[in-house]
């Protein structure tokens, strides 16, 4: 991006001659300073994961959370401007509980995107107000199951109804990154803010698409790349910041929640001991002469 | 059945779903009437609020042709907005808010059925306080009080959609037998995966031969 | 503050909790009938207006003007059919125009419930909408309260069950437009006939896709016949006491005169006199 703005970023809403909005790009450039975010889709729940930089030893540990329930199967998690996050959740928990209200049923992850994906978008189109500046990534388990409308009375019959169309599945795992632009996408696997670039390109290894990781190893994961993607950036302190969702059978029983402390534990445990193995590797790499310096005799 | 302020149309009605093994299927005996004066001896009870969602109306005509109307509009925008059609409970959901927030500005005896991919046949009863009720089978309207002990007796779990239609017409044939105030044809929809499928039974015929 | 006042009400239902008997409402008498035929839709309504146990107008207009093809019968509160035929009438026009279609008849009846509907019957109006727009022939029924039927053939008012008899007996389907306007005809005599809040005459509105035909007196069974002798005082009866003559020319001293184009007479309604 090669900003020559000559005056058409001061202002929002306003396209440059070749039809860009200054405004939108700069947001996405706080994004790109704030701490990495990612989300991990697996076959039997969702995993989201922060690194959460320390910008302060007086800062109480474990506090200050930066993944927030929106609904009680959803929650959202966001790289850039905290305060933007903040309100981008608030907003949220509004959309799903008119839609609860509304329609008497909880919302579905993608449902939730694109509202607020709207949301997001109107916040480019007014000179009033400026883009949000957070990437956000929504994770959700949408029940497979056939739920009931909120106050109901009664069940129906025993056996249950009959017609259903045979052999179609229903809910499972959702997630969604939305951008200051207000352009969202389903993902696998999502990643966002400073240490993105590494994130993903460790996303992209675990072949997500076939949907045989984990819940368990999901969270193991999760922890391994936020990890990685710090390595980059080691100067500054980090915690992490861990939430899951797992089917109806699963640990949350289809509630969003934060990743138990000894799982947690346990985790960042084994990504520490990969960095160090990796440490070494590539020591031992640099050990070995190249190829190429071979002596010859 | 007098409910509605004086002079308002009165829909002596039977309205009746029930829930079958295949489909959704509802009935509803067809009169309206005005005091003593039967205003519309064919009336369609039998309203269309999305593709495979149907309700059965009784109380007042104006009431319950406004709530359908409101609740038609609202799926259809559903079904646009949100690239999908509604279920039942989208349906049912949306019925009973009206129902229940303007309780003391309605004379409305619903009956929602409809069919979905992913839940069926299902039926709902939404009565005169709003409260929603989900059922095998509901009946409601001034003939329904003489076939309580015909439809505890004669429904059965897991019926195909011959027996369900049968069924639901003899319910309807005893109602009409004994109230008053029910009569006229008999209509009747059987919601399925394959859609809307209207029947129409004639008084000339003793409801015997399906006319439609 | 505009709007409907309801102190009356309070008042009134106070009245009553302490045994004042509620007026009675007066019906107020009106028969209106609608048939479809093969290839259109008419309309026929009596011209009584009744004023409590009076006749207030032997000859008043009963079929409203909503579009071209659209057309209305009205029964109920005169004031109310007039008014409300009317504010349709133009916010279908002013969506014709938007829309550059010609306006149908269920957007019609569409907003009529609506808007009863929202007047909760106090807006005490009672039509027959009859049309054919783009998608075919309409014809139906909308309450005050906003409730509407779809019917090959319907009559309202307080005639409507004398009218409905003639259908019940006479009508068939795939009537031609003769026959069709003959029945309607027909059913509004036996309102007029049988009914003590409807008479005079027959007015029939014809509306096919090409054209309507608005046939105000359609028949007229009520002409008053002559009179077998004239009771007008013969002159001198009333004594003259005085005599001034006005002339012409000091006329405009006690009003204004306008002079009419040479030799053109003044149009006015002729009024009926006992002569």
């Amino acid at each position: 991006m090669t900003s020559i703005g000559t005056g058409y970023d001061l202002t929002n809403s306003v396209f440059s001659p070749d039809g860009r909005n200054f405004q939108v790009e700069y947001a996405v450039k706080a994004v790109e300073n704030g701490g990495t975010s990612i989300g991990i889709r697996c076959k039997d729940g969702v995993v989201l994961a922060v690194e959460k930089i320390i910008t302060s030893k007086l800062l109480k540990v474990g506090a200050n959370k930066r993944i927030a329930t929106i609904d009680r199967h959803v929650g959202a998690v966001s790289s850039g401007l905290v305060p933007d996050g903040r309100h981008f959740v608030s907003r949220a928990r509004d959309e799903a509980a008119s839609w609860r209200s509304t329609y008497k049923t909880p919302i579905t992850t993608k449902d939730l995107a694109s509202r607020m994906g709207g949301y997001l978008q109107a916040y480019t189109l007014y000179s009033s107000v400026r883009p949000f500046g957070i990437t956000a990534i929504v994770a959700g388990w949408d029940s497979e199951l056939e739920l009931p409308v909120d106050g109901q009375v009664g069940s129906g019959p025993s056996i249950g109804s009959g017609g259903k169309v045979e052999g179609k599945t229903y809910g499972g795992p959702g997630l969604y990154m939305i951008e200051p632009s207000g352009m969202y996408w389903g993902y696998y696997g999502a990643a966002t803010g400073k240490g993105r670039q590494t994130a993903k390109a460790e996303l992209e290894k675990l072949d997500l698409a076939a949907l045989k990781l984990s819940l368990q190893d999901g969270v193991k994961e999760a922890a391994r790349i936020i990890y990685v993607a710090h390595a980059d950036n080691k100067d500054k302190e980090f915690e992490l910041e861990m939430t899951w969702i797992s089917n109806i059978d699963g640990p949350t029983k289809g509630r969003h929640q934060e990743v138990p402390k000894d799982i947690l534990e346990e985790a960042e445990n084994l990504a520490k001991k990969y960095l160090e193995g990796e440490d070494d590797e590539e020591t031992k790499d640099d050990d070995k002469p190249a190829e190429g310096d071979k002596m010859e005799e | 059945m007098e409910f509605g302020t004086s002079g308002s149309l009165n829909e002596g009605a039977l309205a009746d779903g029930i829930h079958v093994d295949m489909d959704r299927l509802k009935k509803g005996e067809v009169k309206t009437t005005t005091g003593a004066y039967i205003a519309n001896r064919v009336t369609d009870k039998l309203t269309q609020v999305h593709d495979t969602i149907w309700c059965c109306r009784s109380g007042s005509a104006a009431d319950t042709q406004a709530v359908a109307d409101i609740v038609h509009y609202q799926l259809g925008m559903y079904a646009t907005a949100n690239n999908r059609p509604p279920t039942t409970q989208t349906a049912a959901a949306m019925f009973q808010e009206l129902c229940y927030e303007n309780k003391d500005r309605l004379s409305a005896g619903l009956i929602i059925a409809g069919w979905d991919e992913r839940h069926g046949g299902q039926v709902y009863s939404i009565p005169l306080g709003g409260s929603l009720h989900k059922q095998s089978y509901a009946i409601g309207g001034s003939g329904s009080t003489y076939i309580y002990g015909y439809c505890d007796s004669n429904w059965k779990e897991g019926m195909d959609e011959e027996a369900a239609v049968n069924f639901v017409k003899g319910a309807l044939r005893e109602a009409i037998k004994w109230d008053g105030s029910s009569g006229g044809v008999i209509r009747m929809v059987v919601l399925t995966k394959k859609g809307a499928n209207r029947h129409l039974y004639l008084p000339d015929t003793d409801y015997a031969v399906r006319h439609q | 503050m505009p709007g409907f006042d309801f102190t009356n009400h309070t008042r009134n239902a106070a009245l009553h909790a302490r045994g004042v008997p509620l007026p009675k409402a007066t019906s107020t008498g009106t028969t209106i009938v609608g048939c479809i035929f093969d290839g259109g839709v008419v309309i026929a309504a009596d011209t009584r207006a009744t004023s409590g146990p009076i006749v207030a107008d032997k000859n008043c207009e009963k079929l409203h003007y909503i579009a071209p093809q659209i057309w209305c019968a009205g029964a109920g509160t005169a004031a109310d059919t007039e008014f409300t035929t009317a504010l349709i009438s133009s916010q279908l026009e002013l969506h014709s125009l938007s829309t550059g279609r010609k306006p149908r008849v269920v957007t019609c009846m569409t907003m009529l419930k609506q808007h009863l509907f929202r007047y909760q019957g106090h807006i005490g109006a009672y039509l027959v909408v009859a049309g054919v727009d783009p998608t075919g022939v309409g014809l139906f029924t909308v309450h005050a309260h906003g409730s509407t039927d779809k019917l090959p053939y319907v009559t309202m008012g307080s005639g409507s069950l004398a009218a409905m008899a003639m259908f019940e007996t006479q009508w068939k389907s795939k009537m031609t437009e003769e026959e069709a306007v003959t029945l309607a005809s027909n059913a509004i005599q036996a309102g007029i006939f049988n009914d003590l809040g409807s008479g005079s005459n027959v007015d029939v509105a014809i509306i096919t896709k090409d054209k309507t035909t608005l046939k105000r007196g359609y028949v007229k069974p009520n002409e008053r016949s002559k009179k077998q002798k004239s009771y007008i005082f013969k002159r001198g009866t009333t004594a003259v006491l005085n005599e001034k003559v006005i002339q012409r020319e000091e006329i405009s001293k006690y009003v204004t005169v306008h002079e009419l184009e040479g030799g053109a007479t003044a149009l006015g309604e002729k009024m009926d006199l006992d002569v």
